[in-house]
């Protein structure tokens, strides 16, 4: 097996922020598919080479029903980046929503080992695990959804957390799902009657609970199962002008409940879709500072970027009000999807314009975030792929940080009126090489609580990606084209020990694991979780319960994390 | 000016996809290079020259300066002229799927006919067809929004159903008649069709459709005037209401 060679990196300049390595030159040693302290046989000369771990999506649509909805609806973004198979890869398509190799090549050609899908219904949780066996090389994981459930509702209703901690451990073992993913709480139940909630403390129809209540609890049942991932969030009214007053007020719900773990209470995703100000899309404009500001001045909570790039995307959330506003707003195709008791959905292909003044400040809203952010660990650089970007685009986001003439080059080409509605223009920060190995790779593997992921240290996956850049020579402020030409094609990717990827070139495609989490809740908290459970499949799902939890036929490469009530903080 | 003819070697069974037939792609090549351009017949790469006799002149030229001649039958050779700026490409008998598509300028005149999706998405140039075209003359391919942009096509005999679907610009004249559902979705351009045709523009929010021999008109479009275009009378409707189009459409006066 491949797996199982040894491997030394020589004279690398290494960033390994997690260790406390930035930008050393030293000598990295693979045994068994880990990082190790000593070892032999072959060497790759990575003399004064950029030298990181493999990178961590934290954030991305990558697999699952919408996904494959995007792709059935969007036949002219297929013929976009077809590659033909070749010895090692079978055909690549698409381009905002790629067929399932071909995410499996881009992300490893870029240095990038790992990606978690960001959003799965129980339901169709079965399908995400079918397309993500599909997605060769990387890592996996998928998130699950739990903030429109019924079930879900009711616990916190009826104030029983130990009933929703054993709803939530077993949600997750029956997606088969890694974290707690909460979209537009209550959004989705309001949208099967056409409505949204419009608050935190909006009622949910129905249901006597607010959004407030749902994510309060979830966030606690979240920490009381030890769960290696924080809740990890999509606001209520995200999207919309003058959102960021509902972001500042979700977050101040959540500064009391204390971490089970060294992480984050809530992730937040895609900020840049909710830090708008302005009453409506003429005097839209960024609230990035205040965001950024709240950001910097508490530590219970991490962001995602979901930078915004011009071009093509494909929108798709389990925000489904959201969608309607797209599809409304652009005259595109819609898809408009009902998930039983659990969420709604939707898909609305995009083209952001360069010319149009609000995709313009969304653009620059995102950038902005993550420079004004001081703690580059509180903000993971994604385009919320394919939503803002196809993150095939990354290198793109990671020069337009570390440059500031390349964005003043970018905002010479924007609507005029942008310096007026955000202060990207007066932004001099530029990130330097510690900074976006943080905000790639070791924040996405801490803020995702994968210990062996983001890091170099012994015992670590043996993930490393080789860049053609040197950093002791390379200006990235002035060669920005040079430095984001190197990031799109690493020299070498190498993912558990195997050289995956060289100079753009995939050498091998072997199958990465699924990470899942199996939380474990006391007996009588489940027992009485079963008896609620059972009268809902009876009463309204369409299918029976027994058919319902993701089997281990479809994980044939598992790998599961253990968590709940009676486990110790401790990592499979 | 510089020539190159090809000539298929043998009747193909198994089609051939071409996009590299086209004046971009040969003006900086020689000939030998050009021979050396690949091709995909089914999944299998070969070069040009293993599929076809090229001859001509070796030097390189720019597109607006070369011709190339398509000798004998290219109706399984698809995509040929995709893409090109300048240039002539004159076919002597039918072409493939696809001839044409994304066209930017210069000509494309093929003598037989033309199957489907000609000059798809093409946005300037102009494409002659002798014979018959087939479906989706000038439309979007598949999902795309906008099919045609701009340039000109003229076919002496007749089209296929969804002539210039999702039609966005230019300018298309059918001699003969064309299928069912000509101009679907017309968005700014204009068609001609000199017979007769089934069910024109359906959902045309834009452009102009004329048919001067018989259609069977949608119940969404409202009868207007009757105007006189060279002598001839066409009654004018307005629509396609359904999706509050401004679309016009003139039928020859004399069919319902």
């Amino acid at each position: 097996m491949g797996g199982l060679k040894e491997m030394i990196i020589k004279g690398g300049i290494v960033y390994d922020p997690a260790n406390g390595i930035y930008g050393e030159e030293m000598d990295l040693f693979i045994d068994q598919g880990r990082m190790a302290l000593q070892a032999k046989g072959e060497e790759i000369d990575a003399r004064g080479l950029l030298v990181m771990p493999g990178g961590v999506d934290a954030h991305s649509h990558i697999a699952g029903k919408k996904v494959n909805t995007g792709r059935i609806m969007r036949p002219d973004d297929a013929r976009q980046g077809t590659e033909p198979r070749s010895a090692v890869c079978r055909p690549s398509t698409g381009y905002t929503v790629p067929n399932c190799y071909a995410m499996g090549y881009r992300y490893a050609r870029m240095g990038y080992t790992t990606a978690f899908e960001a959003a799965t219904p129980i339901l169709e949780a079965r399908h995400t695990h079918e397309e993500l066996e599909e997605i060769p090389i990387i890592d996996k994981g998928a998130l699950t959804l739990f903030g429109s459930n019924w079930q879900v509702k009711e616990c916190v209703r009826d104030k029983d957390l130990a009933k929703l901690a054993a709803n939530v451990a077993w949600g997750l073992c029956a997606a088969r799902g890694y974290g707690v993913k909460i979209v537009n709480p209550g959004g989705g139940e309001a949208w099967g009657f056409g409505a949204n909630v419009k608050g935190v403390n909006d009622p949910v129809p129905n249901f006597d609970v607010t959004p407030a209540e749902i994510i309060t609890g979830l966030a606690q049942a979240n920490e009381m199962l030890n769960l290696p991932h924080s809740i990890h969030l999509h606001f209520n009214n995200l999207g919309k002008p003058g959102n960021y007053t509902t972001a500042i007020e979700t977050l101040d719900l959540l500064k009391d409940i204390k971490p089970s773990r060294m992480r984050q209470v809530v992730h937040v995703a895609h900020m840049q879709f909710s830090a708008y100000g302005g009453t409506s899309w003429r005097d839209f404009e960024s609230k990035a500072p205040v965001i950024a500001d709240y950001f910097n001045c508490h530590n219970h909570a991490t962001m995602d970027m979901g930078q915004l790039l011009f071009g093509s995307a494909t929108t798709m959330t389990a925000d489904a009000p959201l969608e309607y506003g797209n599809a409304r707003l652009t005259h595109n195709k819609w898809s408009n999807h009902d998930i039983e008791l659990e969420e709604s959905s939707g898909v609305v292909p995009m083209t952001y314009f360069r010319k149009m003044l609000v995709n313009a400040v969304q653009w620059a809203i995102g950038l902005e975030l993550a420079l004004l952010v001081n703690d580059p660990w509180k903000v993971l650089m994604t385009t919320d792929h394919p939503n803002g970007s196809p993150f095939v685009n990354y290198p793109e986001v990671v020069t337009l940080l570390m440059s500031k003439p390349k964005r003043d080059l970018e905002m010479a080409t924007l609507h005029e009126q942008l310096p007026k509605r955000t202060t990207l223009a007066g932004l001099e920060r530029e990130l330097d090489w510690t900074d976006i190995a943080i905000m790639t790779r070791a924040a996405p593997a801490r803020v995702l609580g994968l210990a062996d992921k983001g890091h170099l240290g012994p015992g670590a996956d043996g993930d490393v990606s080789i860049y053609n850049l040197r950093p002791d020579e390379v200006d990235t402020s002035l060669d920005h084209a040079l430095v984001k030409k190197a990031l799109a094609n690493a020299m070498y990717t190498i993912k558990g020990g195997v050289v995956v990827s060289k100079e753009g070139r995939i050498l091998a495609a072997p199958p990465g694991r699924t990470f899942w989490v199996d939380a474990t809740v006391p007996q009588a908290d489940a027992d009485r979780l079963m008896i609620d459970l059972e009268e809902k499949f009876a009463k309204y799902y369409s299918i029976q319960i027994a058919n319902y939890a993701v089997q281990d036929a479809y994980l044939p490469h598992a790998n599961v994390i253990r968590a709940g009530l009676s486990v110790p903080q401790e990592v499979a | 000016m510089r020539s190159i003819t090809i000539t298929p070697q043998k009747a193909f069974c198994i089609s051939v996809e071409a996009e590299n037939i086209s004046p971009d792609k040969f003006a900086p090549l020689t000939l030998s290079q050009i021979k050396s351009l690949v091709v995909w017949q089914g999944n299998r790469q070969k070069t040009l020259s293993e599929l076809f006799v090229v001859e001509g002149d070796d030097a390189p030229a720019k597109a607006e300066e070369l011709t190339i001649r398509l000798i004998g039958d290219f109706s399984q050779v698809k995509r040929i002229g995709e893409g090109m700026t300048a240039g002539v490409v004159l076919a002597e008998e039918s072409v493939g799927m696809h001839a044409g598509n994304n066209m930017l300028g210069g000509l494309l005149s093929i003598s037989g006919s033309a199957d489907d999706w000609l000059a798809r998405e093409m946005r300037g140039g102009k494409v002659l067809v002798m014979g018959n075209a087939g479906n989706y003359v000038g439309s979007g391919y598949r999902g795309e929004k906008c099919g045609m942009r701009g340039g000109e096509i003229e076919v002496r005999g007749s089209a296929g159903a969804f002539l210039g679907e999702h039609l966005c610009g230019g300018s298309i004249r059918i001699a003969g008649d064309a299928g069912d559902f000509a101009g679907a979705a017309n968005q700014g351009g204009t068609i001609f069709i000199g017979g007769s045709t089934y069910l024109p523009g359906a959902e045309m929010s834009k452009g102009t459709i004329t048919v001067k021999g018989e259609a069977k008109v949608l119940p969404s479009f409202q009868k207007t005037e009757i105007v006189q275009i060279d002598g001839l009378a066409f009654q004018k409707y307005a629509g396609d209401l359904v999706d509050n189009g401004k679309g016009e459409l003139l039928v020859g006066v004399g069919s319902s």
